[in-house]
């Protein structure tokens, strides 16, 4: 039917109705302009970067270790960034050599050990090279392609990680004798990057759209639990340690920012546990950092030995707290909700649109009632939340399957000041 | 987000949303007494709170019965060997569809909550709705572990409801509005089969198809008693339209909602002369099967005598 006919029929004898609800609508594009509001953003951290670097050059000295002693051999390792390869280098050893035959007139030469190291220092170059032609998918996040994010985790992180484990096997039989021979070193290159890539796989596939409670509150809580479990075993160690309440105090400080935002994204509702975490982290490093400098102040050198305790471990009691912190905000953000990042599959085919029942009669409507639209387009006035019938008539017709009356559950929920419909409470 | 545009302005019904909305801070224990023991329960809603607001409000004196649904789903419950424990509104709260799709996400769990340690106290195995929304929201919303959450259609065609043949020779051509609630919106069991075949075993009814159906069945305009305005009466005139073209007696729903607001318009526009009326008649499912069953109805039907005669519109209408 005409949508004018409804209309007349709908408005006749009915005078004085209102025909538009919320303000003008603008149709301003998303972002911001490269000139000025980039360009004063990039130039502030630009700033800042120099400030520091100037800092750092002014102010700290450089530690400065002995002379060298030409009677020593130095240890001679690589940098870091690339002990993975000399460890693919050392582990090269166990493959085979052999002659590759000359053809079309090139002289034939050795396959060696060193040839090996450099082949399988590039193999994984290669596919990340290739996997942009190979792979054509859409989608990037990780719970979407669990493939792609399980070749990463296994190469990036795993294979990466043991070889450059290897490059010093040398040092690390010598430290762990435990650990017997270098051939169970070769066994930690190949079998843990399998085990990791498939664990990735499968966990990605199970986790996949569970709500983001559960991405906060896993390694969250790992991280309050690693970081309590080691203060506990440095405090075991070092019992007797003159400076030992000290120290304890300052891994209790540590271990209470971790356990802020656990605590906070595990029992309690979105809005609140980011309150909770924002005010319960400052609050705790605050504190710390005051009574560092007042305990710096008056007993330096107590300080000292607090130091020499945790220095050595601030991978685990330094950082973790930093990340819990960091995680914890990131993940109670209002956008990164669930439906935030479900809704981020649209790519405006406008199907949802073309059949939604509202824009046969909303005035103003007929260029994108849709919430789906305006979501996308930052064009949310209000109008298109309180206006739709959940009827569903979209998600019925979307090709990505996206449950537009869940948004709206959310999005009415959040408006209300109510508790979030996924991750507030427990069910 | 604009508050002066949220709910508090568009619902427009506000004093029996303050009524549903009481219930749920309400903190008084209720006494529990069911008639009759039963593994089934029957959940009837809150349809006699709409009937209250939509037939003898100001809003509507319309013919729009509610409470034969009631009335109609035990009829026919017996009618296929079930006889229900009746759920009843004296000691459960509202199912929070509507307070839970107004964003009032806290209202809705107090609900869910209390409802739903009702449900597992009386040890109820099968909860039969009426309604639409009701079905959604126990079935997808609540989290009833062990419970069977059916649509009356659904259990009514499992069960085999037979209806004799009442030997009427007019043949009578029924539309079936699919509730986006029970149809597009559940995931797991929508209900599109069940009702379209129990139409089909009335022997004289002959089902049609409006324009849109199923899946891409329109809305009838208003969900959640959100916005009762010009725009949604164009989408219900629409809808009701479209039956009007498919030649239509009977527009049946399985969703009191719908009902409602199919009987607001359809009531609103009696006055109008004979071509602009809409000329078949809106009822719930479950009235026109149970009408087409022998024997009385259960509590004598909920019919007002006086209220035979359409009405004329406004106060004065009596």
């Amino acid at each position: 039917m005409e949508v004018e006919r409804v209309r007349d029929k709908v408005f006749e004898e009915r005078p004085g109705f209102p025909t538009q609800y919320g303000p003008d609508r603008t149709d301003r594009q998303p972002g911001s302009p490269l000139v000025p509001h980039e360009t004063y953003r990039d130039l502030v951290s630009i700033f800042i970067l120099v400030a520091m670097l100037f800092f750092l050059a002014a102010w700290i000295v450089p530690a400065l270790s002995s002379p060298r002693n030409p009677a020593v051999t130095p240890f001679i390792v690589p940098d870091w960034y690339v002990l993975f390869s000399y460890g693919l280098l050392k582990f090269s050893t166990v493959l085979p050599e052999f002659n590759v035959p000359g053809f079309l007139g090139l002289a034939g030469w050795r396959w060696t050990e060193a040839f090996w190291g450099f082949v399988l220092t590039n193999i994984p170059l290669i596919i990340l090279i290739l996997l942009p032609f190979v792979d054509r998918g859409r989608e990037n996040r990780p719970a979407k392609s669990p493939v792609r994010s399980a070749f990463g985790i296994s190469f990036l992180f795993v294979w990466m990680f043991g070889t450059s484990m290897y490059s010093i096997n040398n040092l690390i039989l010598q430290k762990w004798p435990v650990i017997g021979s270098d051939d169970v070193l070769k066994a930690f290159i190949v079998w843990p990057p399998i085990l990791a890539g498939v664990a990735a796989y499968v966990g990605l596939r199970r986790l996949g759209y569970r709500p983001m409670y559960w991405y906060r509150v896993i390694p969250l809580g790992a991280a309050f639990l690693g970081t309590l479990g080691h203060s506990i075993f440095i405090l075991l160690t070092i019992r007797g340690y003159p400076e030992f309440t000290w120290v304890a105090f300052y891994l209790g400080i540590l271990t209470g920012i971790t356990f802020v935002p656990a605590f906070a994204s595990a029992a309690l509702t979105e809005k609140t546990a980011l309150r909770f975490t924002v005010a319960g982290t400052a609050f705790l490093s605050l504190f710390g950092a005051a009574l560092w400098l007042t305990y710096y102040v008056f007993d330096p050198h107590g300080l000292y030995a607090v130091m020499v305790i945790l220095v050595p471990n601030m991978h685990t009691v330094l950082a973790l707290p930093v990340f819990s912190v960091i995680t914890g905000y990131v993940g109670l953000r209002r956008p990164y909700s669930t439906y935030e990042y479900l809704l981020n599959e649209c790519y405006q085919c406008g199907k949802c649109h073309t059949v939604c029942p509202v824009t046969k009669v909303e005035d103003n409507a007929l260029g994108g009632l849709n919430l789906v639209y305006n979501s996308f387009k930052k064009q949310h006035d209000g109008v298109p939340m309180w206006t739709c019938l959940a009827c569903d008539a979209c998600s019925a017709v979307c090709p990505l399957d996206i449950k537009y009356s869940d948004y709206i559950l959310e999005e009415r929920a959040k408006a209300m000041g109510r508790p979030a419909v996924d991750g507030g409470g427990k069910e | 987000m604009i508050p002066e545009y949220g709910p508090g302005r568009t619902v427009p019904h506000p004093i029996l949303f303050r009524l549903l909305d009481s219930e749920a801070d309400d903190s008084t224990v209720p006494e529990i007494k069911v008639a009759h023991k039963s593994e089934y329960a029957y959940y009837p809603g809150c349809v006699d709170y709409y009937d209250q607001e939509m037939q003898f409000s100001h809003v509507n004196y319309g013919e729009t019965n509610h409470g034969i649904i009631f009335d109609s789903s035990i009829k026919l419950l017996r009618a296929v060997g079930i006889e229900p424990m009746i759920l009843d509104r004296s000691f459960m709260k509202c199912c929070g569809h509507d307070q839970l799709w107004q964003g009032k996400v806290d209202l809705f769990r107090k609900m869910r909550d209390y409802n739903a340690g009702i449900i597992r106290t009386l040890g109820v195995k099968t909860l039969i709705t009426s309604c639409a929304e009701g079905y959604r929201t126990f079935k997808l919303d609540y989290k009833l572990d062990g419970v069977r959450v059916v649509h009356i259609t659904q259990i009514l065609y499992e069960r085999g409801l037979r209806i004799p043949p009442t030997g009427e020779g007019k043949r009578v051509r029924v539309a079936y509005q699919d509730p986006c609630r029970s149809c597009r919106q559940m995931p797991v069991d929508p209900v599109y089969e069940e009702p379209r075949e129990l139409i089909k075993r009335v022997d004289n009814a002959d089902l049609v198809e409006l324009k849109t159906f199923r899946a891409d069945a329109q809305c009838c305009g208003v969900a959640q008693m959100m916005y009762c305005n010009d725009k949604t009466k164009g989408l219900t005139y629409k809808r009701m339209d479209e039956a009007r073209e498919a030649g239509a007696d009977f527009l049946l729903t399985a969703c009191p909602k719908c009902l409602t607001h199919f009987g607001c318009l359809h009531h609103e526009n009696k006055w109008r002369p004979e071509g602009e009326r809409e000329p078949f008649r809106v009822m719930d499912i479950t009235q026109f099967l149970a009408e087409r069953l022998a024997g009385p109805y259960p509590s004598g039907g909920n019919i007002d005598e006086r209220r035979k005669e359409p009405p004329l519109p406004g106060r004065k209408g009596t």
